[in-house]
């Protein structure tokens, strides 16, 4: 433990050592380093903005389930069970005759008249069904159409099948497009900063000639690449996410009340929580990486081994 | 302390080494010389596993270097000081972090490294250029630095490849006289070189390599 102790301090102070003595090159890695956070941060940020909008737009998609005008209290509690107990159903919510009135008034507003002059109230009461997120709401909807649409009670299910389809469609777009630009700018900041980094551990091979001819073991002439590939890392991702978050409030404030709906599309919330803690660990994992591989095809190194 | 038994070594179809016998003692200190290109520092060199001999064996301190599994080797050049013509100091540590490395390797304790580097410094007489950078000193210092770096963690064996060769003749007598010292101290001192007025004046068994041949001081005197 001690030897551990040791060797850390040494390596952070090796580190540091280097860092002051060789600003251009480290300057250069951080710098790339935070280009690429950043780029890889707003594309994150876009993404996660559309993601968050589809999803508030599923969450205001329901299934109506109209109930027939005799069915029994019994019956249509029976059917809010069953349709509760169903896989992809968030909540059931019962719409009574005098619910569904107010609704249509509120949302008919003068036209309500129409239905005003009527002795009875028409509206059917009816079960609402909110869907849980995860699952593709077209299918969940599918599903209980074909499950319930005939069962005793039930005047008729509704919901709109194409709306959900598209929102299905765009989520996935999403998530696919967001994993597969992640991954590749992820092998991209590795293949760049190790090509960084490699410059680095090039000027510094006599250096490693010499400390490996006075004994030092390969991994301890590592230690202080990798330390510095954690500040490089820790220093670069909290600068590319206080870069990005600048940047959206710069867009936002530039174009103020009068910004356009694409932008507040777009730009509206700030990158959500597990994203900043990605970019930090993507920052970290690529430079570590990164290091590891530049001072692994070191010459110096791989001469010990011959 | 150093058993060479028959060593070659070829690059490709160029032999630098060809079946050198050669045996020297605990405490000794020899002078390793030849013309350029006579494989002085190629035995160097495989010596510190630096390279492998081609055929034939390397016993230094008892270890069969050419066997040596990688995992060992930082332990051999651990027990091996070495001094090189171009001194070979870390350009971005000082003088005393320079010296202080060899033990630092070592898992020292910081509080030692220190005070031994420093007694190191001072038997070379640099215990003024503590907190100096190598591109600050002249080349005489920087041999020194390189000499007290070389034996700071008191090895058996102290390895130099030309020296003096980057310096003038009185640092070269100079550097001589702190070698002479250490290997009255009982470090085994191994000197390679082609300064034969410096042999002459050292009055030291010589081992002469020819064409990567040892033509005479083979054997312990």
């Amino acid at each position: 433990m001690s030897a551990l102790w040791h060797n850390l301090r040494f390596f952070a102070g090796d580190a540091w050592e280097e860092l002051r003595h060789s600003p251009g090159v480290n300057l250069l890695a951080v710098g790339t380093l935070i280009a690429v956070l950043f780029g890889a941060g707003l594309i994150a940020l876009v993404l996660s903005n559309v993601e968050t909008f589809v999803a508030e737009l599923r969450d205001d998609v329901r299934i109506e389930l109209y109930l027939q005008d005799d069915v029994s209290a019994e019956r249509r509690e029976a059917l809010r069970a069953e349709l509760s107990a169903t896989e992809g159903v968030a909540r059931v919510e019962h719409i009574d005759k005098q619910e569904a009135l107010t609704r249509y008034r509120d949302w008919a507003g003068e036209m309500s008249m129409l239905i005003d002059g009527l002795d009875s109230n028409p509206l059917p009461e009816s079960l609402e069904v909110f869907l849980a997120p995860g699952l593709v709401a077209e299918t969940v909807g599918s599903r209980i159409d074909a499950e319930f649409s005939e069962k005793e009670g039930v005047e008729q299910v509704r919901f709109d099948r194409e709306l959900l389809g598209r929102i299905e469609a765009l989520l996935s777009l999403a998530r696919i497009g967001g994993s597969s630009l992640g991954l590749l700018i992820l092998a991209a900041v590795v293949f760049v900063m190790a090509s960084v980094l490699r410059l680095a551990v090039y000027a510094r091979r006599d250096e490693i000639e010499i400390m490996l001819l006075v004994g030092a073991t390969p991994s301890f002439v590592r230690g202080p690449f990798l330390v510095a590939g954690v500040a490089q890392g820790l220093i670069s991702s909290i600068a590319a996410l206080a870069l990005i978050e600048a940047a959206r409030r710069a867009a936002l404030g530039y174009t103020g009340d009068d910004s356009p709906a694409l932008f507040d599309l777009l730009l509206a919330h700030a990158l959500p929580e597990r994203f900043v803690f990605a970019l930090i660990a993507v920052g970290l994992v690529v430079s570590c990486t990164a290091a590891w591989f530049a001072v692994r095809h070191s010459q110096g190194l791989r001469k010990i081994a011959t | 302390m150093i058993r060479l038994f028959n060593v070659t070594k070829r690059y490709n179809d160029v032999v630098a080494v060809e079946g050198a016998t050669l045996e020297i003692a605990r405490g000794e200190f020899v002078f390793l010389t030849g013309p350029s290109g006579a494989g002085k520092t190629t035995l160097l060199r495989m010596m510190l596993r630096q390279e492998f001999p081609s055929t034939g064996q390397i016993l230094v301190n008892g270890r069969n270097v050419g066997a040596l599994p990688t995992s060992r080797i930082p332990d051999l050049r651990r027990s091996i000081g070495v001094v090189f013509q171009d001194f070979k100091l870390i350009r971005r540590k000082t003088v005393l972090d320079n010296v202080a490395y060899v033990l630092n390797v070592a898992g020292v304790p910081r509080s030692r490294q220190r005070k031994q580097a420093y007694e190191a410094l001072r038997g070379v007489g640099l215990n003024h250029k503590l907190s100096a950078y190598p591109d600050a000193l002249s080349g005489g210092e920087q041999q020194r630095v390189a000499i007290a770096r070389a034996v700071v963690n008191e090895p058996d064996l102290l390895l130099a490849d030309e020296p003096t060769g980057n310096l003038d003749p009185d640092l070269a007598v100079e550097i001589m006289r702190l070698f002479r010292e250490i290997n009255a101290r009982g470090t085994t001192v191994l000197v390679a070189t082609h300064d034969r007025d410096l042999i002459e004046r050292m009055q030291r068994r010589t081992v002469i390599l020819e064409r990567g041949r040892v033509v005479a001081g083979g054997e312990p005197t």
